[in-house]
């Protein structure tokens, strides 16, 4: 059985075929990891006993003939922000380095009872703060394509260990662009859905009011196959909803009626040669299949980047000040604690990172009497002119389109180093995806073609296109990303 | 407003993060960086706009607490697991006050 390029619908065939078995297909990819993760870093931890005991089962369902999803026996990575019950979950901080989850998120409940094997946890920036991965407490993740190169962030591990086929499809998040990048830097898919689609119960809390669990996965078709055993409103998150049942999805000729959007804010300077190229030729390809185009504007569009940078941050204050040394693991700590924030003190001081620190002090100064009016509460005014912007652009009363394509960066993946030390650089690096956070809509990030076909090079790396859907309406981007991929 | 000093270490101490004086100069370089272009925001005008507090505008979402309850089965073993002083079934902490005497 060859691992390479397997998507879900091929390995579910073969499981089915019974051309290998769950347990033994499980036991190739831990070889694969094995050998293949040591130049490439995806994972912080296999959790090898786990999907042997979890593929064991869905081989002993197949024996006694029960009826299995689609996603039974298929081997998955998990971003290790999301918890797994009885495994390690460290979000790459120092501070939840012996952290063991006390249960399941409830994308991984929902995933379990449809007898997905967990392969292990992957690398990301430290509580998914960056757009490298390099902000890890623990290792560097590498592009397969060019492994001087970062494989994009912060989900980096999933969409490195998807594209190297050291899984079939992953789980990753999303607050600012997290999914959607490093699977363009990948050349793999990554789907950040609507705001309230996914359950966010069990995900280590960055920004809440922006951040979507999502597939990252090698075709359109497998980002909706996991999609849709994630999705739907869960009791433990009071912001998720209970979506329509899927329907039969976007037909064919169903495009002909469609329009898409290309603002003119996202086509402008710093956006790299190839990048320009690549995504002119995916809107080429898309007008072969009928359908229009049309320029619009998001005027708001230059505002975004800042607004993004003071209710992030605001909000990273606030959910991380439950890391306190009381309630989850401990720092080693080598001074003494002599009263109780002496703890909170040690722990924060030399458990986070300086990417932490920086956004935790900065989301305090944005918060802080005095300023508050001056950035906090003016940045969620100009949130919601961002999302009036959408609101305007998708409404088809006034001639408004049904899908809007951009770029998913402005560059292909840079070098590792690159931009460490400079962070407004490297928040910079966002600048396409986080609207569709701050607007809370759904967002995919597709190969514009098949960087892989002759093996990775690091003369040709991956470039992505990004579309827009209108919420809830992910059926439109996954919808024509299918069609996209059969040209 | 640049950023000084004495500013971010009240922001340290407020956030309860130690910090020492080699990441404080980087820190106040970055932070007066960022300060420097999310002050953009000042050009634009928000007078006639609501502000928008969330990512979605639902409001008051009431759950039964018999339901969520039921969905998540706590184990104080699993919780409490990884804390590092324990007497009895109580966690162990310093005080929370300063001995003055």
């Amino acid at each position: 059985m060859n691992l390479e390029n397997l998507t879900i619908k091929e390995f579910n065939k073969g499981l089915v075929k019974k051309e290998f078995s769950a347990f033994e297909i499980t036991e190739k990819f831990f070889e694969r990891i094995d050998k293949e993760d040591k130049k490439i870093g995806a994972f912080l931890r296999t959790t090898k006993d786990l999907a042997l005991s979890q593929a064991s089962e869905v081989d002993v369902r197949l024996a006694k003939g029960d009826k299995l999803d689609v996603l039974a026996g298929m081997p998955m990575a998990v971003k290790d922000n999301m918890l797994i019950e009885n495994e390690t979950a460290t979000a790459a901080s120092e501070v939840l380095k012996n952290y063991r989850a006390s249960y399941d998120a409830t994308v991984i409940r929902r995933l379990k009872e449809k007898n997905v094997v967990f392969l292990g946890k992957t690398n990301l920036d430290e509580f998914a703060m960056g757009s490298s991965t390099e902000n890890s407490a623990f290792k560097v993740t590498k592009n397969p394509y060019d492994e001087e190169r970062v494989p994009g962030g912060s989900s980096g591990g999933s969409a490195a260990a998807v594209s190297a086929d050291m899984c079939v499809s992953a789980l990753g998040s999303d607050t600012g662009g997290s999914i959607r990048q490093p699977a363009g830097f990948c050349g793999v898919v990554g789907l950040k859905p609507t705001y309230g689609a996914v359950s966010r119960h069990g995900l280590i809390a960055m920004a809440s009011s922006l951040d979507q669990i999502g597939p990252i996965a090698k075709t359109v078709e497998d980002a909706e196959i996991v999609f849709n055993a994630i999705k739907g409103k869960d009791l433990l998150d009071s912001t998720s909803v209970e979506l329509k049942p899927s329907d039969s999805g976007l037909q064919l000729s169903d495009l002909e009626n469609m329009t898409i959007g290309l603002p003119k804010e996202y086509f402008g300077e710093g956006v790299e040669e190839k990048v320009k190229k690549e995504v002119g030729e995916t809107i080429e390809k898309l007008k072969g299949l009928k359908l229009k185009f049309k320029e619009i504007s998001l005027p708001h569009t230059k505002y975004a980047l800042s607004c993004y940078y003071i209710i992030m941050p605001a909000e990273v204050s606030a959910n991380l000040a439950r890391f306190d040394g009381i309630r989850y693991s401990r720092v080693i700590s080598g001074k003494e604690d002599n009263v109780l924030k002496d703890i909170y003190f040690n722990q924060r001081g030399e458990g986070f990172g300086e990417e932490v620190k920086r956004r935790i002090i900065l989301g305090t100064f944005v918060l802080s009497s005095g300023y508050y009016d001056a950035y906090y509460s003016k940045a969620q005014r100009v949130r919601r002119l961002i999302k009036e912007d959408f609101e305007k652009a998708f409404d088809k009363s006034g001639g408004g389109v049904d899908v809007i394509l951009t770029p998913v960066s402005a560059t292909t993946a840079f070098k590792i180093g690159e931009k460490k030390d400079d962070p407004l650089q490297m928040y910079m690096s966002d600048i396409f995806t986080i609207t569709a956070n701050l607007a809370g809509l759904p967002a995919i990030s597709i190969p514009t073609r098949n960087f892989k076909k002759n093996g990775f090079r690091k003369e040709d790396l991956p470039v992505g296109f990004h579309l827009v859907g209108k919420k809830f309406m992910e059926r439109d981007i996954l919808g024509i990303g299918k069609y996209y991929e059969k040209i | 407003m640049a950023l000084d000093k004495k500013t971010l270490e009240r922001l340290a101490k407020l956030a309860r993060i130690e910090i020492n004086e080699k990441q404080e100069e980087k820190l106040l370089k970055d932070m007066r960086n960022i300060i420097g272009y999310i002050k953009e925001l000042e050009d634009l005008g928000t007078d006639n706009v609501e502000p928008l507090d969330g990512g979605t505008e639902n409001k008051n979402v009431f759950n039964s607490d018999d339901e969520s309850v039921k969905k998540i089965k706590f184990n104080k073993e699993k919780t409490t697991g990884s804390f590092p002083k324990k007497e009895g079934d109580f966690l162990k902490i310093p005080p929370v006050f300063e001995n003055n005497k």
